[in-house]
């Protein structure tokens, strides 16, 4: 009798929740249908006809066109390069750091950490000149590999900042025992630090890949020439100074998106496989 | 007296060197990639603009004019706009603080239940950080767009078309309007950082929580919200940070105008190195923002992170 | 102590491998969007053809409003890469560059090449500084109305031939709920065309310039007079209102849908019309009357420029002489549209608009800068912020007046003798 009032209970306020989270969710996309339904259309529709009203037809040939103008396919591939040696590189970077800073007594811990965490406060607009001198010294200006090393640095003081604090919470006995039973301080890292972090990683991947994907200032002025272009820049193209092909664009931020959406599918998936499955479902 | 000594200086030297050997050298190991990285790429710069910030330069030219203070004084003394820009982050940063980190924490819990389409909804509500930044700009000014937008028109629809406004186009409305655009495409942060915090809370904790004979509110405050510890830290931070680091959204939505009331700490700066040419100036912008989070945010990240 | 930027831009030069082969790579950055990247290909193969020694490589920087590509050619030039060739705007805007020392000064090339005969001298007058030449004219972008003669017609309205009957044109309109003209205020330079054609109306062509000289006083009646004439434009709804942070592409929807009258662009706009699939039937070309002799109108020219740090400042040359003939633009009519080049005129059976607008630009008919080309940004920002104030209502006509003029010598002020 109890139990089964406490179940309809929670299947009120579960049925409630839904309800609310579905409008909010609604809500929530407006702007994005918004943006597919202005690169579904043509550009003569889309500005006599008003912005938020249906589509009189459907022009999927947008979709080709922007694909190839401003040869978007490498943009595409370029980005695409960029986050899949990027985003692995500057997490295993940032956990290295992390493991040491969480675990590890050593007399510099404190002023380390503190050291990475000043990188917070550093706009990239200042670091723009100085990095595009280095590039240039270093002779990979106007290459994709430009793009690498101010992407990792930029992104190690939030990356070491939150996986310090979920190495945390790994319980020390557990690292002890390690320890006794012989284990390197390496193996502790990569067969006990790792895998226990996986949600950890996997949020800091999705928000590091979007970041990466999306970046816009520093590409801009590290890159100018066509063939190493990213896809922010590509999106760029549509936008001229005296118009702007809306249609094109935007047809192009929904080809742009499809990869990060496919990584963000993908990598959700660790929300639930981690330290402690399914935490609070009871 | 002497053998002594020398038999403790021995000790010491060779426990000195049994801790090199066995490992006072590992957590600089781990360390030393990021290192390397980190000071070549982002502290190098960050001095080199430092060096800047004591020079009139126009960022071009191949003099440049020593004037020491001056552009830190000239930043207190005469510049209004960046006062302006200086509340404006302050209520940016209050309001990064409470409402999309609420927003955040809320979703968080309530996708965390194993409902239907918990994935869906995740999705959804991150998608907007999916977006690039130039069609958040532009869907957001047509939706609020006074004349064709959707804001308006569906105000006037239902009827509510005296609350129809000018919204980016207005002096007061302006700086709101950009922040609700903030909150849509940034609750999916809070919101991803939070569960994955929510995954390592242990169920034994509620176990006993629920054996306690707790309520569902107390032991939300007594296991949730410590057991969040570490993500608190994290998205009340960077929340901070954003607020004062704040550029792309307003230099996008807003370009500071009308006039120049929604200019930020970070565009004035860029308007000053980039469009005024006072690269020394910019640099010195740079630096106050920078010290500003400094000085409010790491000590409260520090104090959080203490053991 | 010299900084460390310089010393290592220094560094930078010396080190860059020198090009001992006999083919030349020529840098050059643009605006161009796909559009015009696309529109431009076809003239590059052809000089490549021509020219089997010299490559031209383009590093188009598009984006809407003047937002982004100066800040990539800055970085550039200051990090000791700049192009060979750039496009830039007139005036004002090429001015940090030039009095950075990063700009060639082509006297010689002028006279080598005798560009100074091949373009109207009102352009070629207005590329120089100090007395020197440092571009050649890409485009002469002359700006008036562009309105829907549809709308005119319906309300049987005919073209305004003073000021006055303009005011009363819109005012028929307004009883119309029909907006007469459409702006938008983000960046402000939109707005700025109809202020600067205010200005000019009520102070007379040479007050309008001494006021871009800042050698008047802007505050003065005439300029308070064309405050008034934004204010009473905006609160009688002859612009589309709440238009203070419209972007400028956004300012035409309100035209296209039949809600305003006209908009004040340039010959780019034809092009415009036609990517936004309008009928162009419905739509013609007007320069608003000044009242005063000479009768001005609003132009800016763009140009090309040779970075002094080209290596190959000889070829840049070339190049440009090459894109600036009549037979190279009449090939590649595209990439070409709105040049000021004699002798270039459009198909007008093609693009009537344009033509109109090319006919006059190539004329000997004087015209005024828009003010973004006279001031620098730094006071441009405070003469939209003066502007922004008046439409919002935040501060009278006279004030802002009195306003711009404290922000003119408070600039003077900071400037180097």
């Amino acid at each position: 009798m109890f139990t089964e009032s406490v179940t309809s209970t929670r299947r009120l306020h579960n049925g409630l929740l839904l309800a609310a989270l579905t409008i909010l969710a609604l809500l929530w996309m407006l702007p994005i249908f918004a943006v597919i339904s202005t690169s579904l259309r043509g550009q003569g529709d889309l500005l006599s006809g008003g912005i938020f009203s249906w589509p009189k037809k459907i022009y999927w040939d947008n979709f080709v066109k922007a694909w190839a103008a401003g040869d978007f396919s490498i943009y595409f591939k370029n980005s695409l390069f960029v986050i899949l040696t990027k985003v692995p590189l500057g997490i295993a970077i940032a956990a290295l750091a992390a493991y040491p800073l969480a675990k590890l007594r050593f007399r510099l811990n404190g002023p380390i950490f503190l050291f990475f965490l000043i990188g917070l406060a550093v706009p990239v607009q200042v670091a723009l000149q100085p990095l595009v001198v280095m590039m240039r010294q270093l002779q990979i200006s106007n290459t994709l590999l430009a793009l690498m090393p101010p992407y990792i640095a930029f992104g190690l003081p939030l990356q070491i900042l939150v996986l310090r604090g979920f190495f945390r919470l790994v319980p020390n006995e557990l690292l002890e025992a390690a320890r006794v039973d012989g284990a390197s301080e390496w193996r502790i890292f990569w067969q006990l630090m790792l895998p226990l972090s996986l949600p950890a990683l996997a949020a800091l991947a999705i928000i590091d890949a979007l970041a990466t994907w999306n970046e816009f200032l520093l590409a801009l002025v590290l890159i100018s020439s066509k063939d190493q272009r990213t896809v922010p820049l590509g999106l760029m193209q549509f936008q001229g100074e005296h118009s702007s092909q809306y249609t094109l664009l935007m047809a192009g931020v929904v080809i742009s998106i499809i990869p990060v959406l496919i990584i963000f599918l993908f990598l959700q998936r660790y929300f639930v496989t981690g330290l402690t499955a399914g935490a609070v479902k009871g | 007296m002497a053998v002594l000594s020398e038999t403790r200086t021995t000790v010491e030297v060779r426990a000195r060197r049994k801790a090199l050997s066995k490992g006072a050298l590992t957590p600089y190991l781990f360390l030393a990639p990021a290192l390397v990285i980190y000071i070549g790429f982002l502290v190098y710069p960050m001095l080199v603009s430092l060096y800047t910030s004591f020079f009139e330069w126009d960022g071009m030219s191949a003099t440049m004019n020593f004037v020491g203070l001056t552009n830190y004084i000239a930043i207190f003394r005469d510049d209004e706009v960046a006062r302006l820009a200086f509340l404006n982050n302050l209520f940016w940063t209050l309001g990064c603080l409470i409402i999309p980190t609420s927003i955040g924490l809320i979703l968080a819990l309530a996708l965390n239940r194993g409902l239907r389409g918990t994935i869906v909804f995740r999705t959804i509500f991150y998608a907007p950080a999916v977006l690039p930044l130039v069609a958040v700009g532009l869907i957001w000014s047509w939706m609020y767009n006074p004349n064709f937008g959707v804001i308006n028109l569906i105000l006037k629809s239902i009827g509510l078309g005296r609350f129809a406004g000018a919204w980016l186009s207005g002096f007061d409305t302006a700086f709101p309007s950009a922040f609700a655009t903030y909150v849509w495409a940034s609750v999916g942060f809070p919101m991803i950082l939070y569960l994955a915090g929510l995954q390592s809370i242990s169920r034994e904790y509620y176990e006993a929580a629920r054996i306690d004979g707790a309520n569902a509110w107390q032991s939300f405050l007594n296991v949730t919200m410590p057991g969040l510890r570490e993500s608190h830290v994290v998205v009340l931070s960077l929340a901070v940070i954003g607020g004062f680091k704040v550029f792309d959204l307003i230099y996008t939505m807003t370009y500071g105008g009308p006039g120049r009331v929604t200019q930020v700490l970070g565009t004035w700066m860029y308007f000053q190195s980039f469009q005024y040419y006072h690269a020394g100036y910019g640099a010195a912008l740079a630096w106050l923002i920078a010290v500003i989070i400094l000085v409010i945010a790491v000590p409260y990240i520090r104090h959080m992170s203490r053991d | 102590m010299k900084s460390l930027i310089v010393a290592m831009t220094v560094l930078a030069i010396g080190a860059a491998p020198a090009i001992a082969q006999d083919k030349v790579t020529l840098r050059l950055a643009t605006v161009f969007d796909a559009n015009g990247q696309e529109a431009w290909q076809p003239v590059l193969d052809d000089f490549a053809k021509s020219h089997p020694n010299i490559e031209v490589k383009m590093e188009a920087t598009a984006g809407s409003g003047a937002a982004v590509y100066p800040d990539v050619l800055r970085t550039a030039m200051a990090s000791g890469d700049p192009p060979d060739v750039f496009f830039m705007w007139g005036g004002s805007q090429s001015e940090p560059f030039i009095k950075a020392d990063q700009v060639r000064p082509i006297d010689d090339d002028y006279a080598k090449y005798d560009w100074g005969k091949k373009f109207p001298q009102w352009i070629v007058d207005r590329l120089k500084f100090d007395g020197k030449s440092y571009g050649v004219p890409l485009h002469g972008q002359g700006m008036g109305f562009f309105y829907r003669t549809d709308i005119i017609k319906d309300h049987n309205l005919s073209l305004p031939k003073t000021y006055a009957e303009l005011e009363s044109f819109c005012e028929t309109l307004a009883k119309d709920n029909i907006a007469c003209a459409s702006t938008g205020g983000k960046y402000g330079w939109h707005v700025m065309r109809l202020v600067d054609y205010f200005l000019e109306g009520t102070c007379g062509p040479q007050v309008h310039d001494d006021l871009n000289h800042l050698t008047a006083s802007w505050d003065q009646p005439c300029v308070v007079a064309a405050y008034q004439r934004l204010k009473d434009w905006t609160d009688k709804k002859w612009l589309v209102p709440n238009y203070l942070n419209v972007d400028p592409t956004d300012a035409r929807i309100p035209v296209y849908q039949g809600n305003a009258a006209m908009i004040m662009e340039g010959p780019w706009f034809e092009a415009t019309l036609a990517a936004d699939q309008q009928d162009e039937s419905n739509w013609d070309f007007f320069l608003p009357p000044t009242d005063h002799a000479p009768d001005r109108y609003s132009a800016f020219p763009e140009q090309w420029m040779i970075a002094k740090g080209s290596k190959h400042p000889d070829e840049a040359a070339t190049f440009i002489d090459y894109i600036s003939t009549v037979d190279v633009q009449k090939a590649h009519p595209e990439a070409f549209q709105g040049s000021p080049l004699i002798g270039n005129t459009p198909d007008c059976s093609k693009v009537p608009l344009t033509c109109k607008i090319v006919e006059i630009v190539q004329s000997d008919r004087p015209a005024y800068p828009p003010t973004d080309q006279a001031f620098v940004k730094e006071l441009m920002d405070s003469y939209f912020e003066v502007q922004d104030g008046i439409v919002a209502g935040k501060i009278s006509p006279a004030d802002g007046a009195k306003l711009m003029q404290q922000r003119a010598e408070a600039w003077k002020a900071k400037q180097p003798a």
